[in-house]
């Protein structure tokens, strides 16, 4: 099949703003747009930029807009886009650096905001592990599955309007310790999202459970942390 | 890219589903009934202070293009509240139901449920405009 890439392009060292390219590509239906995006760089434009380092939806890299929604390219399949019509975007809400590779920085930053580590400084009953039933393992298994692309936080409308949203991707982290029973910083974690910036700016698009690769229910998870910050209780 | 360019593009370009949708409704009606009331309390106080400019105010409200944008004020106030009934108990009573399949299903019920609500005001205000403005008799004459 013949697909039409449109591609975002951005050089600061010589655009003053940025245009889009259309790339014509025989591709396969079941090529991912990973691929496709590899095979540009590779044999008709060296120039193009892009992150992606595993290509298989672990390392969480080449999360960007394909068609007008937020996916990992290297997890989409140009037979699941329903269309040979395809234009690649960056990630909103974080600066371009160049075409579509963001700067992950203010990302990160909110990500770091969250204490997202284990605390515990009291010694383990046996001086070696912490123990956990396998039901308290399974209260926070779906939020471990975070691989922080950002394609939540960047599908939010509530952080296109203003950075300083702490985002779904930080309050997942956030909930990965806080419901964790090995965990003591919970109530320290509860009141840095209790804040107008902290989980209170979530207004439940659930564009960010609706692109998370990992099938995370991120609008739960965060409904999970506002319940706790109300009742005082992390259940 | 500035804020504002940032949020317009991913209000209106960003393809999202249902939620987003609701989302943008949500706002919508609601920034719709906080225009509205600001005018209606300037009116409502004009009985009080301009008493003469109070009675232009009710023949205002009684025009075609005011009786429409109150037919669309009574559904931004109906879809704004059962939505925001919905968010408000998935959110403060079950946070378990904010999965994929929940979500789309009850934003469908949401409009719904709105709709329902809306459509006999609705034809009663048609009516009454057409009645009172045009002289035509639609039922009840
Ligand atoms: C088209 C529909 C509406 C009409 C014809 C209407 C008419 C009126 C009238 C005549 C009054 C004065 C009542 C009195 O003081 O004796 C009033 C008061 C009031 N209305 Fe409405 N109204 C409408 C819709 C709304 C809506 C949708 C809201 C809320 C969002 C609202 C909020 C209020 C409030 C808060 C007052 C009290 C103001 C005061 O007493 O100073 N109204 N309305
Ligand atoms: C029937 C009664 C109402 C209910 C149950 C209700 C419920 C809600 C809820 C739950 C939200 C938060 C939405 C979210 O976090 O996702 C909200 C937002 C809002 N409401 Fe209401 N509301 C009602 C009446 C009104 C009225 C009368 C006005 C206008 C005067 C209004 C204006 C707004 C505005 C401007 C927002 C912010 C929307 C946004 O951030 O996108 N609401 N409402
Ligand atoms: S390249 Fe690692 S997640 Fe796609």
């Amino acid at each position: 099949m013949e697909v039409r890439m449109r591609i975002f392009r951005f050089n600061p060292e010589k655009d003053r703003k940025p245009h889009y390219d259309v790339f014509t590509v025989e591709a396969q239906p079941t090529d991912r747009v990973l691929d496709v995006l590899e095979w540009i760089r590779g044999d008709v434009d060296g120039t193009l930029a892009f992150r992606r380092s595993c290509a298989h939806g672990v390392c969480g890299s080449d999360a960007m807009r394909i068609n007008g929604r937020n996916y990992l390219a290297c997890k989409v399949l140009l037979r699941d886009l329903g269309t040979t019509e395809i234009t690649v975007e960056p990630l909103l809400g974080l600066p371009v650096i160049k075409d579509l590779i963001v700067d992950m920085g203010p990302f990160f930053e909110h990500y770091k905001t969250v204490m997202p580590y284990l605390v515990n400084d009291e010694l383990p009953a046996d001086g070696k592990e912490r123990l956990q039933s396998p039901e308290q393992r399974e209260r926070f298994d779906d939020t471990t599955k975070c691989i922080l692309c950002a394609a939540c936080t960047t599908s939010c409308p509530s952080f296109w309007s203003n950075g300083q949203y702490v985002g779904p991707a930080a309050i997942v982290n956030a909930h990965r310790f806080i419901f964790d029973s090995r965990d003591q910083a919970a109530v320290e974690r509860l009141e840095i999202l209790n804040d107008q910036f902290g989980v209170w700016r979530c207004r439940t698009a659930f564009n960010c459970t609706e692109a998370c690769p990992r099938e995370i229910k991120i609008t739960q998870a965060i409904a999970e942390v506002k319940r706790a910050i109300q009742t005082g209780r992390v259940e | 890219m500035s804020t504002l360019k940032t949020t317009l593009t991913g209000y209106a370009g960003y393809r999202g589903r249902e939620g987003h949708w609701a989302f943008l409704l949500h706002r919508i009606t609601g920034l719709g009934v906080v225009l509205f009331l600001t005018i209606h309390i300037v009116d409502i106080a004009f009985v009080y202070f301009q008493p003469a400019l109070f009675l232009d105010a009710l023949a205002l409200y009684q025009t075609t293009l005011f009786g429409i944008g109150e037919i669309a004020l009574i559904f931004c106030v109906f879809f704004h509240g059962v939505n925001g009934l919905r968010i408000a108990y998935f959110d403060m009573f079950k946070p378990g139901l904010w999965s994929i399949e929940m979500q789309r299903k009850t934003t469908r019920t949401t409009l719904i449920i709105a709709i329902i609500l809306w459509l006999p005001a609705a034809v009663w205000m048609v009516r009454n405009i057409l009645l009172h403005n045009y002289g035509i008799v639609l039922f009840g004459g």
